[in-house]
């Protein structure tokens, strides 16, 4: 069949760039690994050849980021991968987030960034140019084959966006819609995830992909520094990098933290996701690795460690990505990927760059230098327990969230803790010491010198700083109220952290800026600390449990985070008086305002208001989007948890509304959302002795209601039912309207059987209030953590620049 | 032997005693019947919420109570008691984890997790028009 108005030019031609791309990565590293042989002619020649393959490659991956952009806009939903993520309605400033939503965006997104950096590398490597560039263009061959999409043998290899029709995809190729030419015309996208469709996720993924794209040059210069058996020269071009990627792989995550905060309805920033874990950890070994380099830059005798540690985080990012994109990870986490069935794909990339690795670093082993015992009081000494510190905190990390993959290997059946409080048991438990010993580590250990250094003199230089640092730990401690003694410790190091460098900024670098740039990012490190520590663990949930239903009696579990406001009824939460206000439809998004009011005087005055919203999305289903209130202090977060969704019509508050009619039995009660409705008794009101029962008998069966209301006024109200005339069956219901109350209760049917009454309600529109169930969680401090995230990145801007001007 | 290696040695001998530890206390997938054998030991089960049967979320009563039936990947069924408010498009979910325990003929559960179209799991694949 014909079919009217496929643009199959856009996906040819995109599937050209994506060729063109893979192919020229072959050309380009082998050329390059020529250029590299010792005994190769020419060498020179051979070099610019893989130039040439990596410019060609470049064209291909940029040209297949922009047709993938141009299909996205111009909504071709022909394409399995457009209609997947996009949608008519979708508006413009989300194309970015519905571009890397899937996998083959983002490895495109990936590529993309390693032919910047690979651009980059090529001017400035110089006569490392040919070996590192030889290990950087393999990756890309990787890379570019996970969106080829080509059958090789009846294995697919990789997952093509161009090349993937909707009415050729497996799932849907027997829908009646593809019988017709000219099924566009009706054809609208599936749309973006609505938890997507948030700015943070304009600008988290990127900068978490070039995060992970930056471990990839000091791999490079690793694997080149063990082939040509020269472990120093690699350090120098490679620490500018390394702060680089330090720096945007940290702001990546954070980034991340920043969305869950504002998105998400879980209520912090860290929840141990397995996701989150897996791009924290090649982040951990980086900066480990760092720390390695300037011991290998100025003594030499740290080969081994810097190595290991270089090559672990890349293989850490492979790793990270193998666990979210293959679906090993199954159900245990929200943020995975869904499964493209290219588990052994990706498999093989991990594999054969941690074989490569282990096997240029082994082929080594006994070559580096011998080197001395470090001095106890030597900075390199310190750096070193840091550094293993470090790897450990990251091998802690990398096994709880490999729990699927052990069950894989050993058939065990370890579950993935879905509970919040469990993973912060596993995680804190063991990542809280951590902190403590490595934020101790970064307030003394700039003191000392590399080599040898005078203990005593240290101990009087810190005086300042850590009597300091006691004092204002004193005041948290005092004003927060902690007991925990990890949490006081971790208080004090971090504290220790931020007045070390400062005293180290003054007094050592009197105030160079150009020096300063390890000073600066430790204290953001450490307020970063600080922040998530006072935030997490002082956090409040004020929206306490006003049920009247009793907690105890369901044993040990026991929540009762979530609070039920009633329309205009105020409740106090922790400080505040909090009313919900009402609900307001915006397009897809209802409101739910809610004010939060302070009682001075006797009257209730508005501090502010928030409007946590619901997203309606019929097609990839509701999603609650919290309101969080920021102060310079704390801040205020509110989530709408349950809601009735409908929106209510014009109706005349003096009517009575619908019917509810339900069974019970004597004793038991049940819930409107304005009353409580008791079943007291029954009792038959018969003047009448069986014997002279005759046509007129009467009976009447009165039904005693207490109805209470949600202050605890009682009303009485008895409906009955009254058998006229038993033998003509005529009976009929006397219902008993309450009129201050607006309510309406009658007596319908008695089921003699079940030893049940049928009942009903009628409730005034007036007395019909609406409700939402919602949580409140206050969060002080916070701001302590993102000012740490500034000065973080200030700080990584600093040495970095500091490092490539040495480097000139 | 160096200063170096004996620290080493000792932190990561340290090290491997906290992560077996704590890997010996992490809790296990499992089925219904595993929970009502070992009433004591949280469990997480892996099942599907069962549409035709009773779900009994009352807001009035309690926020943060909800029951209802969940099948288990063995096909056993039984009555669950989450104490957690009613998330949004519960209904809608395909599959769901709960971690809790076996209480009489229930299954109390603390947390809950769901496999939903909303997710970035594709779902029910539909093709919409216009």
């Amino acid at each position: 069949m014909e079919y009217i108005g496929e643009h199959l030019w856009a996906g040819q031609l995109g599937n050209l760039f994506v060729i063109i791309s893979f192919v020229a990565a072959l050309l380009s590293t082998y050329s390059y690994l020529r250029s590299a042989k010792e005994k190769e002619e020419h060498k020179d020649s051979w070099r610019d050849l893989g130039r040439l393959g990596f410019r060609i490659h470049s064209i291909g991956v940029i040209g297949a980021v922009g047709m993938l952009f141009f299909m996205l806009m111009n909504n071709y939903f022909e394409y399995h991968y457009i209609w997947q993520h996009s949608s008519k309605s979708l508006p413009l400033r989300y194309v970015f987030s519905a571009f890397w939503e899937g996998q083959e965006g983002s490895f495109i997104l990936w590529s993309f960034w390693h032919v910047i950096l690979g651009n980059l590398l090529i001017r400035s490597a110089k006569n490392w140019e040919s070996t590192v560039m030889t290990v950087f263009t393999s990756v890309q061959i990787f890379l570019t084959s996970m969106i080829l999409g080509v059958v090789i043998f009846d294995y697919k290899l990789g997952s093509n966006p161009f090349t993937i029709l909707l009415r050729e995809h497996p799932e849907f190729q027997n829908i009646p819609l593809f019988s017709s030419a000219n099924y566009l015309e009706k054809l609208d996208g599936r749309g973006l995830n609505p938890l997507l469709q948030n700015y943070w996720m304009t600008i988290h993924p990127p900068t978490l992909f070039l995060g992970f794209a930056s471990t990839l040059v000091p791999f490079a210069y690793a694997i080149a520094g063990l082939w040509k058996r020269d472990y120093q020269g690699w350090i120098k071009p490679v620490l500018p990098w390394t702060i680089f990627g330090v720096m945007i792989l940290g702001i990546g995550i954070l980034m991340g933290g920043a969305w869950a905060y504002e998105a998400l309805s879980f209520g912090g920033f860290w929840a141990w996701d397995p996701v989150e874990n897996a791009s924290l950890v090649p982040w951990i070994t980086f900066v480990g690795a760092l720390h390695v380099m300037h011991v290998q830059k100025t003594r030499g005798n740290a080969a081994p460690t810097t190595f290991a540690m270089t090559i672990f985080t890349f293989i850490l990012v492979l790793y990270s990505t193998f666990l979210t994109r293959s679906g090993i990870l199954g159900e245990s986490s929200v943020h995975a990927f869904t499964d493209l069935g290219m588990y052994g794909h990706l498999l093989s990339y991990l594999m054969f760059f941690f074989a490569l690795g282990l096997t240029m670093f082994f082929i080594n082993l006994k070559k580096f230098p011998k080197a001395e015992d470090d001095a106890f009081s030597s900075r390199e000494f310190w750096m070193f327990v840091g550094t293993l510190v470090l790897a450990l905190s990251a091998i802690h990390i990398t096994i709880m969230t490999s729990k699927p993959v052990i069950n894989l290997l050993f058939g065990t059946k370890m579950a993935l803790d879905i509970g919040a409080q469990e993973r912060f048991d596993i995680y804190h438990s063991f990542q809280i010491p951590v902190v403590i010993v490595i934020t101790c580590m970064i307030a003394f250990t700039q003191f000392l010198k590399y080599k040898k250094s005078d203990g005593k003199a240290i101990f009087r230089k810190l005086t300042i700083s850590s009597l300091s640092a006691l004092i204002i730990t004193g005041v948290f401690v005092f004003a927060f109220d902690y007991a925990n003694p990890y949490y006081i410790l971790m208080l004090f190091s971090a504290m220790f952290a931020i007045t070390g460098n400062i005293e180290y900024l003054v007094r050592i670098l009197k105030g160079n800026i150009n020096k300063a740039g390890s000073s600066i990012a430790h204290i953001g490190f450490a307020l970063i600390m600080l922040g998530a520590l006072l935030s997490t663990s002082k956090s409040i949930v004020i929206s306490e449990n006003s049920s009247s239903i009793d907690l105890e009696s369901l044993g040990d579990i026991k929540n009762n985070e979530n609070i039920l406001l009633y329309q205009n009824d105020t409740v106090k939460l922790e400080n505040y008086y909090v009313t919900f206000i009402g609900k307001r439809k915006e397009g897809v998004n209802i409101f739910y305002d809610v004010e939060y009011m302070k009682k001075v005087d006797g009257d209730y005055i508005t501090e502010f208001s928030l409007s946590p919203r619901i997203q309606l999305n019929p097609r990839m289903g509701n999603v609650a989007e919290p309101d969080t209130r920021h102060f310079l202090y704390k801040d205020i977060y509110t989530h709408v948890t349950y809601a009735d969704l409908s929106m209510p019509k014009d109706t005349d508050p003096e009517k009575y509304g619908e019917l509810a009619t339900r069974e019970m039995k004597v004793g038991e009660s049940f819930f409107t959302s304005n009353f409580k409705y008791q079943l007291d008794s029954v009792f038959v009101n018969n003047k009448v002795s069986i014997d002279s029962l005759n046509d007129s008998t009467r009976i009447e069966v009165i039904a005693q209601f207490s109805v209470i209301d949600k202050i605890g006024n009682i009303s009485k109200a008895s409906p009955m039912y009254v058998i006229e005339n038993i033998d003509a069956g005529k009976v009929l219901s006397m219902p008993h309207e309450l009129e201050e109350a607006g309510v309406i209760l009658s007596l319908n049917k008695i089921i003699p059987s079940e030893n049940k009454y049928e009942i009903s309600v009628r409730e005034k529109n007036s007395v019909k209030k609406d409700f939402m169930v919602m949580k409140a969680i206050q969060f002080p401090m916070i701001n302590i953590l993102w000012i740490g995230c500034l000065l973080f990145m200030a700080g990584c801007i600093i040495a970095m620049i500091n490092r490539m001007q040495a480097n000139k | 032997m160096k200063k170096t290696h004996v620290i080493a040695i000792v932190i990561i001998a340290v090290a491997i005693g906290l992560i077996t530890v704590s890997l010996g206390n992490a809790s296990t997938y499992g089925n219904f019947a595993e929970a009502f054998d070992n009433p004591d030991s949280k469990i997480q089960v892996v099942g599907y919420f069962n549409k035709e049967k009773e779900l009994v979320y009352e807001p009035e009563v309690d926020p943060n109570l909800m029951s209802f039936y969940m099948t288990d990947k063995e096909g056993k069924e039984c009555k669950v008691v989450l104490n957690q408010s009613k998330p949004q498009d519960f209904e809608r979910s395909e599959e769901i984890v709960l971690k809790g325990k076996a209480v009489g003929e229930e299954f109390h559960a603390t947390d809950m997790l769901m496999k939903c179209p909303s997710k970035y799991n594709d779902g029910n694949q539909k093709v919409y028009t216009d």
